[in-house]
């Protein structure tokens, strides 16, 4: 039993840190944020983007480094790395607000490479982990923003009911109408799939996920683990930065941190991060090394505490930066706007503790067992 | 990370579950009594069937009567205790507190003197740290210890002793020096209770059972001997016993919270009140919140055993928990229905029971304040 990441998995997560410290600075965030002209992302080749909500090169860079497919396999151009070292990856980016659609690509190519047809594998899995293709995954009838959902890209709609079927629709397929999301640090489609008929046809528009309509599940899953690992990274962001910003900020003759008050604020925070943080990884592994029977409710658990801390603590990030907190100024609110749509994303916490709930009645506790 | 347990550690939990069977709730234990003296007996007895499987004191080193279990394992013991709705050992503060102390501070005579009893229960442990005005302001201490010949003369009050009426020994934290900075001045002394000079009054909770009591104190004496760790050095010897009990009772709690969290989602279930929407919700929650105290337990553990020490979960952790536990038992009187009110056992007693929980062991308030200046290292509190 070891709950912390393996040596090896620190470095990679140190690495990323690092190296996105130097190309995602706030500065550089909001420099992408505040372009006049957005154009829809996703674009197949990216010769072909011009102006987007995202920085190109930083892009084209992750996608050399291999970020984008560190957990596909090998045979298919990726790294074969697992769930905990795409998490770790991940939760950097959110740390970073990095203005890329790697939320989206990641998350496809995992429902892609767990429930995807062989076929659907060999023709999207090296293209996602490569970078140069966007995905974006996300459920039926969700009108919310989907990160990375591009006209030009691949999108997964999930049933949104947990037994339902999925479907894959293809660059062009139609299904995705840009939108402008709260926020701006990257592209968002919003995909308007009410419902799919697992007796009807896919308007010749898409394909069933792993050629037939099956249930979805361990892709999916793992998606949801991910969106949570970016949750956890934007919401300790919003810690490091409140922490920092209220031991100099003085009122009263005394740093403003200096008060109960808002260091009980920042405890809760603190708290928050850990518990989402804590569930998350868990999940991770259940996703790489534990019991698939478990993985559906440690993913639930997972999210539902991650879009409940994300939403918690970047509001309280706002709030305990003050009057500047408010500001455009202030980079506080790019966390803030990113953990909204992350919270959303795939599920918020209501969803997934009636995933939770469904678990309980159907016999199980969703309690691991202590492995 | 790795989450799978060591073949060892599988072994050990088997051999414990195996134990369990036979001589816990679902073999030889007979069902808890009601009233407290009876309760305490029963649970003395239970104690010392641990101690005949030599499963007191786990974590104790073998020449001393335990098994030198790691912490792992000894985190497995006790989630597995909790499993089996099985209760504590009799003297916990002896076992996981007073005994773990001595091995650090204590010299051979008091070793030798006192170790032997604990395990076995033929002498049990109070501990007097709390005063009226001290409670977690503990540089607050005012009793005061006066040496007198070769023995030490303690008057003073103090609050919140658990188990005091059944126990032979007090862990005491008492002022030797009146003109010292505010924690210099403490001493930490082993206290004989079956003296004159010690008076122990029960103190009504608003449970209206007497678990707690005060002790007042009025020159009792303490042989030179018996001071722990050297003259002056009572925060310090202090500081081990709480550290102590932070770490030591976090998985039995979680395993006690995970047992009273199944019950009542059976009795939602049967109720037809977990369809609520609203109630199932509400019971998730519990269940998130309850899987994140295992995990981050055992986060906790990877830190000891990783880099020597505790990491920041130990104060997270304790807020979670009580606040969990509090928002569990709420949420019962709300499935149970105005049952849940009357009489002065079950869902009602946790109910009141629970509201203690914030409060013992450190405030949530004070748990707060902890993590924002020696977690986040925020500027001193005012």
């Amino acid at each position: 039993m070891r709950f912390e990441l393996s040596e090896d998995q620190q470095e990679i997560q140190g690495a990323a840190r690092e190296l996105l410290a130097a190309r995602s600075t706030f500065a550089r965030v909001r420099e992408v944020a505040e372009r006049e002209e957005a154009a829809p992302t996703g674009m197949p080749d990216l010769s072909a983007v011009t102006t987007t909500r995202e920085d190109e090169a930083l892009w084209k860079e992750l996608g050399e480094l291999g970020w984008t497919g560190i957990a596909v396999p090998e045979e298919h151009g990726g790294q074969g790395l697992g769930v905990i070292e795409l998490a770790a990856i991940t939760e950097e980016l959110g740390y970073a607000v990095a203005p890329v659609p790697f939320l989206g690509s990641v998350a496809a190519a995992l429902v892609v490479q767990h429930e995807g047809s062989e076929e659907q594998r060999e023709d999207w899995l090296p293209h996602l982990a490569a970078g140069g293709l966007r995905g974006a995954v996300t459920l039926t009838g969700d009108r919310a923003p989907v990160p990375g959902a591009a006209e030009g890209g691949l999108t997964v709609v999930a049933d949104a009911a947990a037994n339902g079927p999925a479907a894959l629709y293809g660059p062009g397929s139609g299904v995705v109408e840009e939108v402008d999301a709260i926020d701006p640090t990257r592209g968002h489609g919003r995909v308007a799939i009410d419902a799919l008929d697992p007796e009807g046809e896919l308007d010749g528009r898409g394909e069933w996920l792993g050629g037939t309509p099956t249930a979805t599940g361990p892709g999916l899953d793992r998606a949801t683990i991910v969106v949570a690992a970016e949750l956890v990274g934007v919401a300790q962001r919003a810690l490091d930065m409140t922490v920092a910003y209220v031991k100099e900020r003085r009122q009263f003759g005394v740093p403003v941190g200096s008060f109960q008050a808002v260091q009980h604020g920042a405890a809760q925070m603190l708290r928050d991060v850990t518990m989402a943080r804590s569930l998350t990884y868990h999940a991770a592994w259940m996703a790489d090394a534990g019991d698939p029977a478990q993985l559906p409710v440690a993913a639930a658990m997972a999210k539902a505490a991650a879009s409940d801390a994300g939403r918690a603590v970047t509001a309280a990030a706002v709030q305990l930066h003050g009057g500047i907190g408010f500001t455009w100024e202030a980079d506080v609110h790019w966390l803030l706007k990113r953990a909204q749509v992350d919270a959303a994303l795939l599920g918020g916490g209501g969803h997934h503790r009636r995933r939770v709930a469904a678990a309980q009645a159907a016999g199980g506790s969703g309690s691991g067992s202590g492995a | 990370m790795d989450l799978t347990f060591t073949p060892e550690q599988l072994a050990f939990r088997d051999e414990l579950r195996t134990w369990l069977r036979e001589h816990g709730p679902a073999g030889a234990l007979p069902p808890e009594p009601t009233d407290e003296d009876e309760q305490w007996a029963w649970r003395r007895a239970w104690q010392r069937t641990l101690h005949e499987g030599r499963w007191a004191g786990v974590h104790w080193p073998t020449e001393v009567g335990g098994r030198g279990a790691t912490l792992s394992e000894t985190a497995i013991f006790f989630e597995e205790l909790g499993r089996a709705g099985a209760p504590l050992p009799a003297d916990v503060l002896g076992i996981l507190l007073a005994g773990p102390t001595l091995m650090v501070w204590g010299d051979d005579a008091q070793k030798e003197r006192l170790l032997p009893t604990i395990l076995s229960a033929d002498e049990t442990w109070c501990q007097g740290f709390s005063e009226p005005d001290a409670g977690s302001d503990f540089g607050a201490v005012k009793t005061r210890a006066v040496k007198e010949g070769d023995e030490w003369v303690v008057t003073g009050q103090k609050v919140w002793t658990s188990g005091a009426q059944y126990a032979k020994w007090c862990m005491l934290v008492a002022r030797t020096d009146q003109d010292a900075p505010k924690h210099k001045g403490l001493t930490y002394f082993v206290l004989d209770m079956e003296q004159e000079g010690v008076d122990i009054r029960p103190l009504v909770q608003i449970t209206g059972h007497p678990e707690f009591n005060e002790i007042f104190l009025d020159g009792a004496r303490i042989p030179d001997s018996m001071v722990v760790g050297g003259v002056g050095n009572g925060w310090k010897v202090a500081l081990t016993t709480l550290m102590n009990e932070r770490a030591g009772l976090a998985f039995f709690l979680q395993v006690r919270l995970r047992q009273q969290l199944d019950r009542l989602v059976a009795e939602a279930q049967a109720t037809g009140r977990a369809d609520d929407p609203l109630i199932a919700d509400r019971l998730a929650d519990l269940h998130v919140r309850t899987e994140a105290l295992r995990l981050m337990a055992w986060k906790g553990l990877t830190a000891i055993e990783q880099y020597g020490q505790p990491g920041p979960e130990g104060s997270l952790t304790k807020w979670l928990w009580s606040e969990t536990n509090q928002l569990l038992v709420q949420l019962a009187v709300d499935v149970v229905g105005s049952e849940a009110l009357t009489g002065n056992a079950g869902w009602a007693f946790e109910l009141l029971r629970a509201r203690g929980n914030s409060i013992e062991g450190g405030t949530t308030e004070i748990q707060k304040n902890i993590v924002a200046e020696r977690v986040l290292g925020m500027p001193r509190g005012r």
